[in-house]
Parts: structure tokens; sequence; C-alpha cells
């Protein structure tokens, strides 16, 4: 070894070649002995370097296990995975179910026809041509069935064909196919929704979890609805064989809880199945309680009572006369069931009179009345979870006869839920709720509630609609033990611009029991006809009050209610618990 | 004294090496396993998730409404059919001791239970038969 103390210039004994030598290999001046040291020390780091990353990548693999098993089972679900859609009760109205499908990877298939033999003979239904044509064709990737049995699938892994695989795919499926279809929607091809609750899904996250490629697992929360299934049905069937009966085009029914908002059952026949949602492009199979928006007739009247009498202007003593037509412009109203006499307010509400109605919401006046149903929802779109909804048609000049027709239900379009929300509001005691379909308690709706009247309007209702049953238009809406209050409507349908006698759409709307409402009950019939047990009629009262009725009967045990077969009249009930609350 | 340590050295290294090959071929093993509970498990859940939709699609009011029909002579119910337990009326009380050995012989025995039951027979065919109430006890 050369010590450090060695003199920077080599000794002079040196040859002169090979002084050159060193002076173009080292340099002038240069100690070869450090350099080499140095270099040494390079070459050391560097080998460092080369195994610290190899051992990085040791750890990092050990650290992070099985990762492409991970990715394999992530890949094989293509379509997307939803949550399960649940009823009240916890049955499925919505679900995924794995389907296998079978794909061909047609650059390793060795024997075309000795694949497409075997696979004919396991599916018979398989075109031959077709199936030879995808599996010569170049590409590297073909469906060649999608959704087979798991029989199959087993039949076909059992052949051993290479390039023949399989990929199992998500799809949803409606058990209860056509009941519940409108509110709980339906998904195109791809499992993304495209209607109904199923579209809200989509609308409130799920779209981006699957854009994400997270929404793989089917152990996600399930919704759950406000809907039950039961009632679903029950109404369904008995709203089928009324639109028979009646040979109306249409029916629609909806049950409502007023304490809550939550529906309970939806039903606008005809309907479509969910597992077929080709039907549901179908014009005429709309939700008319959502989509469509109708004049709702004499139902309407509920709202310009509760609305006289909570002005505290008109009390239930007052009378009003409904002794001739009432003469506006050169308009004139009439009633359906003329007395032609002084009727008291119950009296306007039991016989349905036009003009009594018509002349409440006069003395009040047109901004009064305007006000008053805008608070009630009546005047805005309302919105709910479905993303189908349809704005009110309102009259754009607000005019005295303007509210002279509203009053009695001509001349505003609402959508019949919302109309409902405000009937609901008249009756459980006087908090608009804005209607759900999804499950809710009392508490969490109380908490977006608003206070529309007052709770003794609301009480002075309720003895109105028991009063219509027990000697009303209604009586035929009478269900012993339930107690139902109820409202008839007929409204003229608008044909080419004029009110048509013959083209009515009937509603009847019931709350029950009427002392403490539990259920809102909608029917409603478009263009019954009339047959020979409704004696020539078809209105309300004849046809769509007995469907109530027998809604009200099959539904009521469904939904737990406690029949009561000692309850007093109305004016012993209900008036009299408002009189000793004075 | 070094060739002994070289020795044992390599001995050393030769026994981490089968050691550190055991456990890499037994965790591959588990993860084989894992992964095939795993898949298992999915199959499972896919299975249940298939079979409740079966369940389901069978137990739709629709379809339950139609064999009932076809097959059962039930009625719906009638709001008059349920009442409340707590309005049921009270249970009379009984006519022999619980716990008699022959209970015919008891009521036998008793000369009110004979009248009524002649009372029943003569009497001419009621709609109702009358439930024995033990008035003669009081």
């Amino acid at each position: 070894m050369h010590a450090a103390s060695e003199p920077a210039h080599p000794p002079a004994a040196e040859p002169s070649r090979r002084r050159l030598m060193r002076a173009l290999l080292y340099g002038h001046g240069v100690d070869r002995a450090a350099k080499a040291k140095a270099r040494l020390g390079l070459a050391i780091a560097m080998f460092a370097l080369g195994y610290g990353v190899i051992a990085t990548r040791l750890i990092m693999f050990a650290a992070a296990p099985e990762s492409h098993l991970t990715r394999r089972a992530g890949a094989d679900a293509v379509a997307t995975a939803r949550p399960d859609i649940l009823d009240r009760n916890g049955d499925i109205l919505a679900t995924d179910v794995r389907m296998p499908s079978l794909f061909a990877e047609p650059y390793r298939i060795i024997d075309i026809d000795d694949a497409v033999e075997h696979l004919t003979a396991v599916m018979p239904d398989l075109e031959v041509a077709e199936l030879r044509e995808r599996l010569s064709s170049k590409r590297r990737f073909a469906w060649l069935k999608r959704e087979i049995t798991p029989q199959q699938r087993a039949a076909i892994h059992r052949l051993g064909l290479p390039g023949i695989g399989f990929m199992t795919e998500n799809k949803r499926v409606y058990p209860n196919g056509v009941a519940g279809a409108h509110v709980i929607g339906h998904v195109d091809i791809d499992n993304q929704g495209i209607a109904g609750i199923e579209k809200w899904l989509d609308r409130s996250g799920l779209a981006d979890l699957h854009m994400a490629g997270l929404a793989t697992d089917r152990l996600q929360k399930p919704v759950e609805l406000s809907i039950d299934l039961r009632v679903q049905h029950a109404l369904r069937d008995e709203l089928v064989k009324a639109r028979v009966k009646y040979k109306a085009k249409a029916s629609a029914g909806l049950v409502l809880d007023p304490r809550s908002g939550e529906v309970i059952a939806m039903v606008s026949v005809p309907d479509y199945d969910a597992n077929n949602p080709r039907e549901a492009l179908d014009p005429t199979r709309i939700n008319r309680l959502t989509t469509g928006v109708f004049e709702m007739g004499s139902t309407f009247k509920a709202l310009t009572l509760g609305m006289a009498l909570d002005s505290g202007k008109i009390s239930l003593r007052d009378s009003f006369d409904a002794r001739g037509p009432l003469q506006y412009g050169k308009f004139a109203i009439h009633d359906f069931h003329p007395q032609n006499r002084i009727l008291t307010v119950p009296e306007v509400f039991t016989y349905s009179s036009n003009i009594g109605t018509a002349r409440m919401a006069l003395k009040l006046g047109v901004e009064h009345h305007k006000a008053f149903l805008r608070k009630m929802g009546q005047l805005d779109r309302l919105r709910t979870e479905l993303p189908e909804s349809a704005e009110p048609l309102v009259p754009r000049n607000w005019s005295e006869l303007n509210t002279v027709t509203i009053a009695f239900g001509h001349g505003l379009s609402v959508a019949p839920l919302q109309a409902m929300m405000a009937l609901g509001a008249l009756m459980n005691g006087g908090y608009l709720i804005p209607p759900t379909f999804r499950k809710r308690s009392q508490q969490e709706a109380m908490a977006i509630a608003t206070r529309v009247v007052k709770p003794e309007t609301s009480e002075k209702m309720r003895y109105l609609m028991r009063l219509n049953v027990e000697k009303g238009t209604a009586t035929k809406a009478e269900v012993g033990g339930y107690y139902v209050g109820g409202k008839t409507g007929t409204a003229e349908k608008v044909v080419a611009g004029r009110y048509s006698k013959t083209k009515v759409l009937t509603s009847f709307t019931a709350v029950l029991p009427a002392d403490q409402p539990r259920y809102i009950v909608l029917i409603m019939l478009d263009e019954p006809q009339p047959i020979p047990e409704t004696h020539g009629y078809a209105t309300s009262g004849w046809n769509a009050v007995p469907v109530g009725g027998a809604v009200i009967a099959r539904i009521a045990p469904l939904l737990g209610l406690e029949p009561r077969f000692d309850l007093p009249s109305s004016d012993n009930l209900i008036l009299a618990s408002l009189r000793e609350s004075r | 004294m070094m060739r002994l340590l070289n020795i044992c050295v390599i001995a050393a290294l030769v026994a981490a090496a089968v050691y550190v090959y055991r456990i890499k071929f037994e965790s591959t093993r588990q993860a084989e396993r894992v992964s095939k509970l795993r898949m298992e498990i999915r199959r499972e859940h896919d299975m249940i998730a298939a079979l409740r939709a079966e369940w389901s699609k069978l137990d739709t009011p629709a379809r339950i409404q139609d064999l009932a029909t076809r097959h059962l002579a039930l009625k719906p119910l009638d709001p008059r059919q349920f009442d409340r337990l707590d309005r049921l009326p009270e249970r009379p009380p009984d006519l022999v001791p619980p716990g008699t050995a022959d209970p015919i012989g008891v009521l036998i025995a008793k000369p009110e239970v004979m009248d009524m039951a002649t009372a029943i027979v003569s009497a001419p065919p009621a709609e109702s038969v009358p439930v024995p109430r033990p008035k003669a006890k009081r």
C-alpha cells in the first residue's frame, strides 16, 4: 500500500512512455490509489442501491398480498350492483340476481366445428350459423349468450372447450312485477335507473359509485320504501276490477298516511311490468297520480270549505243562498243536486253545492283564495323522490271567475298526490307534510311540517267528511267499524275546449277513521261509463265511492286498524268534542 | 476453528432457506384457501340472493290470491270477525274441580246438571245450543 504522504509527482525515474500512458489514463497529478478507492466506493453504492430496490419491492409484495386476486374478483361483475329495494315490512320489491353470461375469445379457439357442435348440443336454442360466424371472427372477445342458467354453465364447463368462458353479470329483477312498478321504476340493460325510485337512487350518489367502479359489492344497504306491498296489491286488484266493471279508460288509487306523509300504496291502471320496461313507453300507462294533472272537481270543495272555516269569517252555522243558479257575467253556475233553497255550511258540503262553495270563495276574495291555495302547495310543482312530476296548470290572470270555478274544482289542474297532501293537512290537525315514498317516522315528518290551518278547522273538516258518508253523497262508502269520512268528486273533462257532459273524471277521497285519521284513500276513475247497475249514472257516488268502500274494507284489516262498532254519529262525536274544547 | 464456523454458518443458511421456503409455501396455500373461501362466500351470497328473489316471486300477493281463490273456500276478512283480547268474556267456572279421577261421574252425581240435560233433550231443537251455566251453584 502506498502511503498518503507519497509525493504528488511521480518519480523522475519512470520511463517517458509509461508516463505518457499514465497521464492519458489518469490525468496529471492524480493519485492512483485514492482514485481506486473512490471507484470502489461508487461500485458499492451502486450495488447497495440495486439490492435496496429489490428489497423494497419484496417488502411491498409482502405487505400487499394477493392484490391480483382481488382485482380479478372485482372485474367479474360487468353490470353494476344496486341495493335491494324493500317495502315497509321488508318484502323485496327489487333485487339483484347474478347471472352467468357466455363469451368466447375467438383467437384462442382451436377447432371451430367442434366448439359449435358441442355448444349447440348443450344449448339447442343457439343459432348455428350465427355462432359459427361469431367464433370465426377476428375479434378478441364476443358474447355468445347473455344470462344462461347455472345448469347450462356447468354443462359447458364440463365440455372443457378452450377460448370459451363465463362472466357473471348483475341483473335487476322485480319479483312483484306490476305491483308498484310506477313507484319503483326500472333500470336499463346496464343496470342504470331510468325511472321511479331506481332513478332517484342513481341521482343520490349511486351513479358516482358506479363510475368509480366501487358499487360491485352486493352488501349495499337496502332502501326501505313507505309502500306496503299487500296494500299495494289489494288496491291494484280492486282498481283493475273497477276499471273493467265501469269500462273506464283508466283508474288510479292512493293510500296516504296523513300523520307522516308516507305513501302506503299508489296504483295507476293501466300500469306495466317492471321486468319488461318497454311497456312503460306506452303513454296510456303513465302514472296519473304524479305525472298527470287533473281538475279534481268537487274534491277540491274540501279545500274551499277548509279555507272558509279557517278564515274565521264563516262558521258551521252560517248559510248560503242556493235558491237559483249563480250568475257571473255570461256564465251561470248550477248545482248538480239542486236544492233551490238556502243551505247551511254542512249542507253545502254534503249536497256538494257549487253555488254555495263559489259564494264562500267570493266572500273571502280572490287574493285570500290564491294565498290559501299557495300555502296549501297547490300552485307549485310538488317534488318527491320520484323524478316524474307535473307542474299544476294555474290560470295566468286569476280573476273572480277563476276563483268561482276553482272553488268547486274546475279551472285549476293539480297532480292528485298534491291535492291529497293538502287534504292530509286538513285532516291531521293542520300540518302540511310533503309526501314521501321512503319510510319516515312521525317525528321526522313533524320536523319538516308547516302549520297551515288551525286544529279546530281540521276537526270541523273531519266532521264534514264523516257527515258526508253518514247522509251525503258518499253513503255507499260506509264500511262498518272504520268510521269512514269522504268527499266525492265528479269533474267534467275538457274535450275540444268545452266541458263534456259524458266524459267525466270521478274521484272519491276518504279519511279513516274520521275521528282520529290514520289513512287517506283516493280513488279516481277516468271516463267511467254508465252501466245498468248504476241506473245510467256515471257520477262519483255510483262508481268511485263503492270502489272506495271495497278498497277500505279490504285494506283496513291489513293496515291493522281496529274496528269499532259502538261509535256515535259525527254530530255527537267529533262536533261534541269540538264544543267541549271551547 | 474457522472451518467449523463456516460449516455452522452454511448449515444455518440451508436451514433458514428450508424454513423460509416452507413458510412461503404454506402462505401460498393459505392465500389460495382464502381466495377459494371468498369465492365460495360470494357464490353463497349470490345463491341466497337468487333464492330470496325466487321466494319473493312465489310469495307475491297476486299469486297467493290466485291460488287461494282456486283452491280454498276462504273469504276476505270482515271487520266483525276480529276483536280485542281484553273484550273476551270471562271463562265460566269449572263444574268439576280439576284433577278429578272420574269427571263424568261427578257431573252425573250433581242433580242440577241432570235437570239441565233433561231440559235440553226435551226442549224443541233451538238455533243454538245453550251454554250450560252453573246457576244452581250460586
